[in-house]
């Protein structure tokens, strides 16, 4: 590219272009749904079968217990792994755009709530499935809004139908509830993102 | 009314350099370079204008032993990107 003189038009083209070419990296994003959708799909499913032991086995006082310590595991795991995906992915990244910047906080916000609704749902003697899925589908709808695709935007809305759904059931099918609110909201969506051409 | 484009952001790799940078927090140096097809020579010549001009911001820093350059847009940077528009759509539209 020299450095000479424009037109009026051929100042709006360059900076077209340059609007144009930048885009966010739907693979990255992808990894990420995919690394928490993976994660909370299993720690959903190992939930059902703890529950399904312990309810046959008529141990109701360990359920709570048993449930939270299952769930914090799994959210460590994730944790760890996402800190060492992220740290990899700054260390090549060349453009630290805005759209990932709003997308990162979004998410962090998200992450404090899921922590404080856990507390809350315990302190009020909830059960917290149908708030989780309910805050996962307002983070998972405004991503989808934010990068304005559509998969994300309907997997967000499942977890609202999820979230719903979620009331109904009882006992140790709520965490299959879950279990399919990951699939449709989080993993769907993320092979979907993966697979994207921008 | 006509007003003078900003001199420093009518060229072609300045332009497309603060372009490149106005939907960034930062952009490396090297994304520049691929993405203009410019010479390292003269982008970091352009950047240095644009610096010198407060449009833009250089952080230097280091990442496995090599030296990275990122660059991003000042406040002073956006709005002269945005009444530098604003102008060039009086030379294209002179009614509006």
């Amino acid at each position: 590219m020299e450095n000479i003189n424009l037109t009026p038009e051929e100042s709006f083209s360059i900076i077209n272009k340059a609007i144009a070419n930048f885009k966010l990296n739907y693979r990255e994003t992808a990894k990420v749904f995919l690394l928490w959708g993976w994660v909370l799909a299993i720690a959903s499913f190992s939930n059902f079968i703890i529950l399904k032991i312990l309810y046959s086995r008529e141990a109701f006082e360990l359920i709570g217990l048993f449930s939270l310590c299952n769930w914090a595991v799994f959210l460590l795991i994730g944790s760890i792994i996402m800190f060492f995906m992220e740290r990899k992915l700054n260390k090549e990244k060349k453009v630290f755009s805005y759209l990932e910047s709003h997308f990162k906080n979004l998410w962090t916000v998200t992450a404090a709530s899921f922590i404080i609704a856990t507390f809350l749902c315990i302190k009020l003697e909830i059960n917290p499935p149908p708030i989780m899925l309910l805050i996962a589908g307002i983070a998972t709808t405004t991503s989808g809004l934010l990068i304005k695709y559509r998969p994300l935007i309907i997997g967000g809305m499942a977890f609202f139908i999820f979230s719903l759904v979620a009331t109904f059931v009882t006992n140790e099918y709520i965490s299959l509830i879950v279990f399919g609110a990951i699939i449709c909201g989080y993993l769907i969506p993320g092979y979907l993102l993966k697979s994207a051409k921008v | 009314m006509y007003n003078d484009l900003d001199p420093l952001l009518h060229s072609q790799l300045r332009l497309a350099i603060i372009s490149m940078l106005i939907y960034s927090e930062k952009v490396e140096f090297a994304h520049i370079k691929e993405e203009t097809k410019a010479a390292s020579g003269n982008i970091s010549i352009q950047i240095k204008n644009l610096q010198e001009a407060g449009y833009i911001k250089v952080e230097k820093t280091f990442k496995n032993n090599y030296p990275k350059t990122f660059v991003s847009i000042t406040d002073k940077g956006v709005k002269a990107f945005e009444s530098y528009v604003n102008d060039l759509k009086k030379y294209i539209n002179p009614k509006k």
